[in-house]
């Protein structure tokens, strides 16, 4: 420990996340934390130099912002690219589409849960941080460590049998599909769904166990009630590929629906903060101080009305029966709300596989430079991705917007991460494992920074402690 | 005149056409010599400088595009010095213009892209240039992107020579050669190109590719043009 500055406390690198990024905790005169600054170290630059290129490199080009989620990247923006050109994809086109927004989601949502945030709960908060990790829990728990890193293979293997690539795929191009997808593969993705089934219901079963264990902890881990924005079908049921926008207020009710995603500028502003890369979108209507909205999981079913699958219909019962048919606001639910995606997610793909036009090789319309601006969003695991070009009359780009979702998320997770280190830091008397409630603070989001994943907990973590002046006391290091 | 020729292509004797190069000559007994300059149809220009071999008695290097077999010719493909050379020529390739194969609408159906491979490029040793290039969407259906131009001059060739267009042409010297298309003016402008594609199908990489494609679907056919030559020869 340094000790350098009196109430500050500084996380640095978070880790078990995507990206790197750190937290400065600032304690008051009487030691307690006053403010918390989650803060994006990184500066990526997409948006300006995808300027100049042609539209339709951006389906390739946009991917490589992540690796964890790089197909809803090409989903969004092949839909932008379709708005351009004015087309519609093909039927098997959208089938195929959707298997790889389902594999994306599932291979993301199993790292987070199984690789990145079950150690927490199966080895507990203040285990050896050594082994707080995924070989940490093979070790204990070999047969679930598995069944998890099996799910996120059958994530990719979606991707990897429709279009040739695990990651970073080409493949979804405008208007539809390059590839179709053949019997074989068809026959060998359906034989997973019976075992990626069972491991999602033992996931479920395991974080429900934890909630009733840990109920306390669960209810108030960081339960500021925030605005949520997801996508619904026309009914309102959940919504990962194509849908149209809900949003919600802190008690439920529904504050606008059915909102076209090219309209998202009409709802979405964003304010810049210099202490951070990353900017502060909020519902334009509410304003900056209280538009703070959530995406993702835990946003996506708050705001649905009802799932499209059995079984996943009946966990999303009892997890509205949780809250009375309210929104759940606690954090913490964001793995639960996850875990029920993976479910929908498998018996999604069940269906589509047996769609008998699923290996049709009709896959593609084509078109040309039509319009000269396009707007597609998706559902990426981590919640509403809008991507927004404007093009000269050549399809040169003149513009571009990203609205990625852990931007979205960005306000309600330092909201988040000073209730969390309010509730469990006190003075400068640091504990590895408040610390690391802190972090889980901001893994319950999965926020994926860049395109790195540290999923072994490796990188050095540093703590430090500034007083009311400044001044940094403290400083608590990992490894 | 055509005579008959004795030459040695590492160590192989071979009786060869005096009027053939020695690329010619050492294709048609499958020996391997990098190109990328070079497309058979076209007229050669010694432009990429990977195909350079050792000529016995000589200290210099000499392009095997452009250099006629004679009698007793002892050639040298694959020495050591050579393959150094070829892995400097590669490197320089991609450290001159700014080549992103994982973004490229050409990645994994990329000339260039399988020369690094072949030559076991494993990094570029060279600081890159990074120029600022202009990427021409002006044209309706196809994009000429300078950033991924190795200046083969194999569009300009195959305008010029299959074409008969002579749309395309070179601008400056040295690294800041550019390929031109009419007078530097914006190439959907152009009063000479017949939009026929076949400078698309020449181009080795991603330079020169049609609108209606994204990664993945880059299909080219350079051989397109050698047929069309051959074809045209025999008056077909």
């Amino acid at each position: 420990m340094v000790n350098t500055d009196k109430n500050t406390i500084l996380i640095s690198p978070v880790t078990r996340i995507e990206g790197h990024a750190k937290i400065t905790l600032q304690l008051n005169e009487a030691g307690e934390v006053a403010d918390a600054k989650f803060h994006v170290t990184e500066f990526r630059g997409f948006e300006k130099f995808c300027e100049g290129r042609m539209f339709t490199e951006m389906p390739t080009i946009t991917p490589r912002i992540c690796g964890i989620c790089p197909t809803s990247h090409t989903l969004a923006s092949v839909k932008a690219c379709d708005m351009i050109m004015g087309i519609r994809p093909t039927y098997t086109a959208n089938l195929l589409r959707r298997l790889m927004h389902i594999g994306q989601n599932l291979s993301s949502h199993a790292l987070s849960f199984f690789h990145l945030s079950s150690p927490d709960f199966l080895l507990g908060y203040d285990s050896d941080p050594a082994k707080r990790n995924i070989l940490g829990v093979a070790e204990k728990f070999p047969d679930l460590a598995k069944r998890g890193i099996r799910l996120r293979q059958f994530g990719q293997e979606l991707s990897e049998r429709i279009t040739g690539k695990k990651i970073h795929i080409m493949g979804i191009v405008p208007g539809g599909m390059a590839f179709p997808l053949t019997e074989d593969n068809r026959k060998a993705l359906l034989e997973w769904v019976p075992e990626a089934k069972e491991t999602t219901l033992q996931a479920i079963e395991l974080i429900k166990r934890f909630h009733e264990e840990n109920e306390e902890m669960v209810r108030t881990f960081a339960p500021s009630p925030t605005l949520y924005l997801g996508t619904v079908g026309p009914n309102g049921e959940h919504e990962l590929y194509d849908g149209k926008l809900r949003f919600m207020d802190t008690d439920g009710n529904i504050i606008q629906d059915q909102v076209d995603p090219k309209n998202y500028l009409d709802y979405i502003a964003e304010r810049s903060v210099s202490w951070s890369y990353r900017k502060y979108p909020y519902y334009k209507p509410f304003g900056f101080e209280k538009g703070i909205y959530r995406v993702g999981p835990l946003a996506r079913l708050n705001v649905a009305s009802q799932m499209k699958t059995p079984l996943a219909q009946k966990e999303f019962e009892n997890y509205k029966a949780m809250c009375g048919g309210k929104p759940l606001h606690g954090t913490f639910y964001y793995h639960y709300t996850r875990l029920i995606e993976c479910l929908s997610d498998v018996e999604d793909a069940e269906r589509i596989l047996n769609d008998p036009e699923v290996t049709s090789l009709h896959i593609q319309n084509f078109g040309r430079w039509n319009y000269d601006e396009g707007i597609g969003s998706s559902e990426a695991p981590r919640g509403t991705l809008f991507h927004h070009y404007k093009t000269d009359r050549t399809g040169k780009l003149l513009m571009v917007n990203l609205l990625i979702a852990t931007g979205q998320n960005n306000p309600s997770m330092n909201q988040s991460v000073l209730e969390v280190a309010r509730q469990y830091v006190k003075g400068d008397d640091i504990q590895e494992g408040m610390l690391n409630r802190v972090e889980s603070t901001i893994r319950c989001y999965d926020p994926c920074l860049s395109c790195s994943t540290h999923a072994l907990g490796q990188m050095p973590m540093q703590i430090e402690v500034l007083d009311a002046g400044g001044e940094l006391i403290k400083s608590l290091e990992r490894n | 005149m055509m005579a008959l020729v004795t030459i040695y292509i590492d160590d192989k004797k071979i009786i060869a056409n005096s009027e053939k190069t020695i690329l010619e000559v050492a294709r048609e007994n499958n020996i391997e010599i990098l190109t990328m300059c070079h497309l058979k149809g076209l007229t050669d220009v010694g432009a990429c400088r990977l195909c350079m071999v050792e000529l016995e008695g000589s200290p210099k290097l000499f392009s095997a595009c452009t250099t006629k077999v004679a009698e007793n010719m002892i050639v040298t493909t694959n020495s050591e010095r050579i393959k150094r050379y070829q892995r400097i020529t590669t490197e320089l390739f991609f450290a001159e213009r700014n080549h992103i194969c994982a973004v490229c609408v050409s990645n994994g159906a990329c000339e260039l892209q399988n020369l690094g491979y072949k030559v076991g490029m494993e990094a570029i040793r060279y600081p890159h240039l990074f120029p600022q290039c202009d990427v021409d969407t002006s044209h309706p259906l196809y994009v000429m992107d300078q950033n991924r131009c190795i200046s083969c001059s194999r569009c300009i060739r195959a305008c010029a020579e299959v074409e008969g267009a002579y749309n395309w042409d070179m601008m400056g010297r040295g690294y800041q050669i550019r390929v031109i298309s009419d007078f530097n003016t914006p190439w959907g402008e152009s009063t000479t190109c017949t939009s026929c594609g076949k400078c698309l199908q020449a181009c080795p990489t991603g330079a020169l590719w049609a609108k209606s494609i994204v990664q993945g679907q880059q299909d080219k056919h350079p051989e397109f043009i050698t047929d069309l030559m051959e074809r045209r020869k025999m008056k077909l």
